[in-house]
């Protein structure tokens, strides 16, 4: 037997080989026996091991495995494509972008709680004023202790376990977050230059609420990976 | 229970009610978990006896469906649910071999290993005598031996899975067949 030789017949059966390496293989073959006869005997384990059949085991192990399973809570199923998160995150944007704009400049349409420029200019009454101003809202509280602690806290766990979500995922929840941030910023800028506005006020207790799903919802998946 | 249509590694095929059960049981539908083992256990028993020996493809089949338990809901059918069980099952035989910390040891291309040879048949149940050899193959050899030659994987996926070289594994599964073939020509 030629070890040179034999050393390359699994390769040259599993046509692992180059061409110049099978036809020099194929050359020796057809002058050696002996390394013929190693590769009918390598083609006999090979069709062996992939006849094998399937065995169950002797025992049912079903039991011990329900007993097992019962015990840990099913993780359910959370089933976002990258498509419905890039959508998402589009959506977000173009909802903050316009929402802010469009408080902001359009003239007509929004409930008003202000004086109007020309009424200061010409010195309406206090009272007038007043009239005008029964349904003043109030602006939302940036200042939400509850709310802070509830982020801060989701966001932890979220640090701790963000080892546990793939990096898709990661990146995702990362970057919607970021979207939501920057959608709070942009109604807070908003509210400061206009602070009675009850239109930038729900738009920025809707952003912080999502800002809050957003977080429990990685936060549960993280969890149950 | 019929074993023919499972669709598990790279040689099987597809079933459609297992789609079914899997979305269940990724519910938590127990029952519908209980006919995925029945469907499936015979490959995953099969799978962990010949690559961990038989003494512990008990212990080891368990944990694997509990893991599949664990990890139904990250299924996301990208590829048939067999195939899927069958990569968590290899991870899990590879995970328990690491655990006893002889891996790289036994992957090492060491001349030793073809001084180890087979037991000749002893018995007339040549598929039996066969499923003994693969056994006492020495444990490197063995896993490429099973998860090539058997289960059908590529030395390129094999190599991924293992954490070795490609080349490793074509040395180690010609060392393998090697020895197969002394036990054949016992």
């Amino acid at each position: 037997m030629h070890e040179e030789w034999t050393d390359k017949l699994s390769d040259y059966l599993d046509d692992e080989l180059s061409p110049e390496e099978r036809y020099a293989v194929e050359s020796h073959l057809l002058g050696c026996a002996a390394c013929t006869e190693v590769l009918n005997d390598l083609k006999r384990v090979v069709a062996r091991a992939q006849s094998l059949d399937v065995r169950p085991p002797q025992a049912d192990l079903w039991a011990g495995i329900r007993r097992r399973t019962e015990a840990i809570r099913q993780p359910r199923r959370v089933t976002v494509t990258v498509w419905q998160a890039i959508a998402a995150s589009v959506m977000i944007a173009l909802l903050s972008g316009a929402v802010v704009w469009q408080a902001l400049g359009r003239p007509t349409g929004l409930r008003y709680n202000g004086p109007a420029p020309a009424d200061v200019a010409q010195g309406s009454s206090p009272a007038s004023d007043r009239a005008e101003r029964k349904d003043v809202v109030v602006p939302v509280s940036y200042a939400d202790a509850q709310y802070d602690a509830a982020v801060a806290d989701l966001q932890k766990t979220l640090n701790d376990n963000r080892k546990r979500l793939d990096k898709t995922t990661v990146a995702i929840v990362e970057h919607n977050l970021q979207l939501i941030d920057q959608a709070i910023e942009q109604a807070r800028q908003a509210l400061e230059a206009d602070p009675a506005n009850d239109y930038l006020s729900s738009h920025l207790v809707e952003a912080r609420r999502r800002k809050l799903d957003l977080l429990r919802r990685a936060t549960e998946l993280a969890e149950a990976n | 229970m019929t074993v023919d249509n499972q669709h598990l590694g790279p040689r099987s095929g597809i079933g459609l009610s297992i789609d079914a059960d899997v979305a269940l049981a990724a519910g938590g539908d127990q029952s519908a978990f209980e006919r995925l083992y029945h469907t499936h256990v015979g490959r995953i028993h099969s799978l962990t006896r010949r690559m961990l020996g038989g003494h512990e493809a008990d212990e080891v089949t368990q944990d694997i469906f509990v893991r599949t338990w664990q990890k139904l809901g990250q299924f996301r059918g990208e590829s048939a649910f067999g195939t899927w069980l069958h990569r968590l099952a290899v991870n899990v035989v590879i995970e328990r071999r690491r655990s006893y910390a002889i891996q790289r040891e036994r992957m090492a291309d060491d001349p030793a290993v073809l001084e180890t040879v087979p037991v000749a048949p002893a018995r007339a149940d040549l598929t039996v005598d066969f499923e003994a050899a693969i056994e006492q193959l020495p444990p490197g050899a063995r896993e490429i031996f099973v998860l090539h030659d058997v289960e059908g994987y590529k030395h390129r996926e094999i190599a991924v899975m293992l954490n070795i070289a490609t080349g490793t594994s074509k040395r180690q599964l010609h060392r393998a067949r090697m020895l197969m073939r002394q036990h054949l020509n016992g």
